[in-house]
């Protein structure tokens, strides 16, 4: 029985082939679609999982996410940097770390942020070691530099016409193992140098000086530049400064910490041609941050307890700070995906619809022509049992077939989606089948089953004798 | 070998007020050779249908020795015809694809009773009909030859009947020729008894007894000698 429908269906090759493609298009799309959306919810969820709650300032919770944890270049207003320092000294915290970010190099966007919060949302160092140096870069896993590499950092992006900072550069320390985040995009750095190249948290008494810069080329600056560490604390700093972290090509060009203690305010003639900050490349890091801490886009808090993490979310959702938990957002990110995946799956549906009604369509006027041949193999004594299976089991192969292939087609289709993807965020897509998907794939399978009965039931029934007058 | 007897068989369509089959009475006796004759609308590929059992038969009876093809069901009637009955037909009916031994095996291969006894027979049946290539597909050979095949298949299950419609009817007058002499011969060698619906007066004159159908009815039954006449 198998030869026969085989080489019926070797005859019939063309007629198969268009309608194994057609079944496995039509599947692919339903397949691409449910894997694409899935892998999408897992990678960006897994990309949450560390971040248990974000302290920002008050804004749009959603940009505060996408921005310090999809790292995604946006203008953020910027949280008081007394918040950090309050958040470190508070009991239910298990750490707080900032995060800076604005400049980038490469395409890799640099994250300012410190060596706890490293620790804690990596699952270690592939090669090299951690920052020790306000020079020093750490390398998250995607970064292609290799260590001891060079690093420019360019303010904002180049897309956005950013220009490189002058003097500053880093080193590169270590590289992080893989974490399937978009932090595997970025460079860290100390959260301290970050500032230093804007020329923030230091200690300055004048405020309005340090605004009006324009050059970039004061490489020199940093030169004598002897920053001591853990000294920021008696300084007034002011809020004046806080737009120019995130500020796409805007100059940030505060007060260069250069004479850092003589400095008052009869220095500002001096000032105006050291507006740029730099970097002492060999000075400590300082991790305890006072209350002259500069503005921050975003602090990354690890709460001692899931209440802590209630309690504080609430305490920093008032007045000028947004507490949130990225999980939270994420979800409601996804139940507007959701609907989009609903419209897409409903036009997936539609099509495999449309395409189980041009099967039937096919496959009845197959029959119909087939007749003679079903009359005849009757006539010499085939069951009716051995026809009907003839009939529904090459129609079945057919869609069968084409139901495999459309399931690997569908898979290849979000895999080459989630590496693009990929590429472009950082965020690892996991794609794969899951059991759901098997369930998907039998009930294909039981409505090609189904399918396939309809012709094999019209030949079942036909007499032999009908059949052959045809 | 198996005697046929049909009793008050009528057949008709719904539409039609006359019956396009009536037949009242006939008795063909086993191992004989019958030529059915007749027009177009004459009723002849019915009766063939009916004693073939590829049509049910609703009113008489038609009995193929003892059993009544009327007691039986669709699925069982197929089976019996697999069983007792040779069909060879105008048109071959054979599977393009297959080769030529796979065509002949096909029926038995379906009904799952294709032993190797069956595919030795198979080969044997091959060589009767004057067949050489049995790996040939059939559609790169010629319409004598595919009826030989046709033939073949109609006998491997050494059949007590051999019902054939228009055997020659669409073959060149050598190769038609041809296949009358071995549907006679190879029904004579097994004792099977032959029905032939044919317009071929030289494959006709060759069998027995003649019957003659016209408008539904019977209305000729000759012997061979009486015809001559």
């Amino acid at each position: 029985m198998i030869r026969f429908i085989l080489a019926d269906l070797r005859r019939l090759w063309l007629g198969g082939a268009v309608v194994v493609l057609l079944v496995a298009l039509a599947t692919a799309l339903g397949v691409a679609v449910t894997l694409q959306e899935r892998s999408l919810r897992l990678g960006s969820a897994r990309a949450a999982d560390k971040f248990d709650l974000v302290v920002g300032a008050a804004g749009s919770e959603t940009q505060l996410v996408l921005s310090s944890i999809f790292l995604q270049a946006a203008p953020l207003p910027l949280v008081d940097g007394s918040i950090l320092t309050k958040l470190s000294a508070d009991p239910r915290v298990d750490w707080a770390a900032p995060v800076g970010f604005g400049d980038s190099f490469a395409g890799y966007p640099i994250i300012g942020t410190t060596t706890k919060l490293v620790a804690g949302t990596t699952p270690g160092f592939a090669e090299g070691r951690m920052f020790a140096l306000e020079g020093e870069a750490v390398l998250g896993a995607a970064v292609n530099l290799p260590l001891g590499a060079e690093i420019k950092p360019m303010h904002g992006t180049a897309e956005t016409g950013g220009h490189t900072h002058a003097g500053p550069a880093y080193k590169v320390a270590g590289k992080l193992q893989p974490t399937g985040t978009p932090w595997d995009r970025a460079i860290l750095v100390p959260i301290q140098a970050v500032w230093h190249v804007h020329g923030l948290g230091e200690e300055h008494g004048h405020e309005e000086e340090h605004h009006d810069g324009d050059g970039h080329d004061h490489a020199h600056e940093g030169d004598e530049h002897h920053e001591e560490g853990g000294t920021h604390t008696e300084a007034e700093h002011t809020g004046g400064v806080a737009e120019h972290v995130q500020t796409v090509a805007e100059q940030p060009a505060p007060q260069p910490p250069k004479t850092a203690f003589a400095l008052g305010a009869a220095s500002s003639a001096h000032i105006e041609d050291d507006h740029h900050g730099s970097i002492d490349p060999d000075a400590p890091i300082v991790e305890t941050f006072g209350a002259s801490t500069p503005g921050l886009p975003a602090i990354l808090v690890k709460p001692k307890t899931i209440a802590d993490a209630y309690r504080l979310r609430q305490e920093y959702r008032t007045g000028s700070t947004l507490g949130v938990f990225p999980g939270e957002v994420l979800t409601r990110l996804y139940a507007t995906l959701g609907d989009a995946k609903m419209i897409l799956s409903a036009v997936a549906a539609g099509s495999q619809g449309l395409v189980a009604a041009a099967l039937v369509l096919v496959t009845v006027i197959h029959v119909g022509q087939r007749r003679r041949q079903i009359g005849a193999l009757r006539a010499f004594g085939a069951p009716r049992a051995s026809v009907f299976t003839i009939v529904w089991l090459e129609l079945f192969l057919l869609v069968a077939l084409g139901i495999g292939i459309g399931f690997l087609i569908g898979l290849t289709a979000a895999q080459i989606g989630a590496q693009m993807f990929a590429a472009k965020s950082g965020v690892i897509l996991p794609v794969g089948f899951t059991r759901e998907d098997l369930r998907l794939a039998l009930v294909f399978l039981g409505f090609a089953g189904v399918l396939a009965a309809v012709p094999a039931l019209l030949a079942y029934r036909q007499s032999p004798a009908t059949a052959l007058r045809a | 070998m198996l005697s046929l007897k049909i009793e008050n068989l009528a057949v008709s369509f719904p539409g039609l007020t006359a019956p396009v089959l009536a037949v009242d009475h006939l008795e063909i006796a086993a191992g004989s050779g019958v030529a059915l004759t007749g027009g177009s609308g004459s009723g002849k590929s019915t009766l063939i249908n009916i004693i073939a059992g590829l049509e049910r038969t609703r009113a008489g009876h038609v009995f193929w020795g003892d059993q009544n093809f009327a007691d039986l069901s669709e699925g069982r009637r197929d089976r019996w015809r697999a069983a007792n009955i040779g069909l060879v037909m105008q048109d071959f009916h054979l599977f393009p694809g297959l080769s030529a031994l796979d065509n002949i095996l096909l029926p038995a291969r379906l009904s799952r009773v294709a032993t190797a006894d069956l595919v030795k027979r198979a080969h044997m049946l091959f060589q009767t009909v004057g067949l050489k290539r049995p790996e040939q597909h059939v559609e790169t050979m010629s319409r004598g030859e595919m009826q030989r095949v046709a033939i073949a298949r109609a006998l491997l299950r050494k059949p007590g009947v051999i019902i054939a419609d228009e055997p020659t009817a669409s073959l060149d007058l050598e190769s038609g020729e041809a296949v009358g002499d071995l549907l006679l011969s190879v029904a004579a060698d097994a004792g099977s008894t032959l029905i032939v619906a044919s317009h071929d007066p030289r494959l006709i004159e060759r069998l027995g007894r003649r019957l003659s159908l016209k408008g539904g009815q019977i209305v000729g039954d000759t012997q061979a000698g009486e015809m001559a006449a």
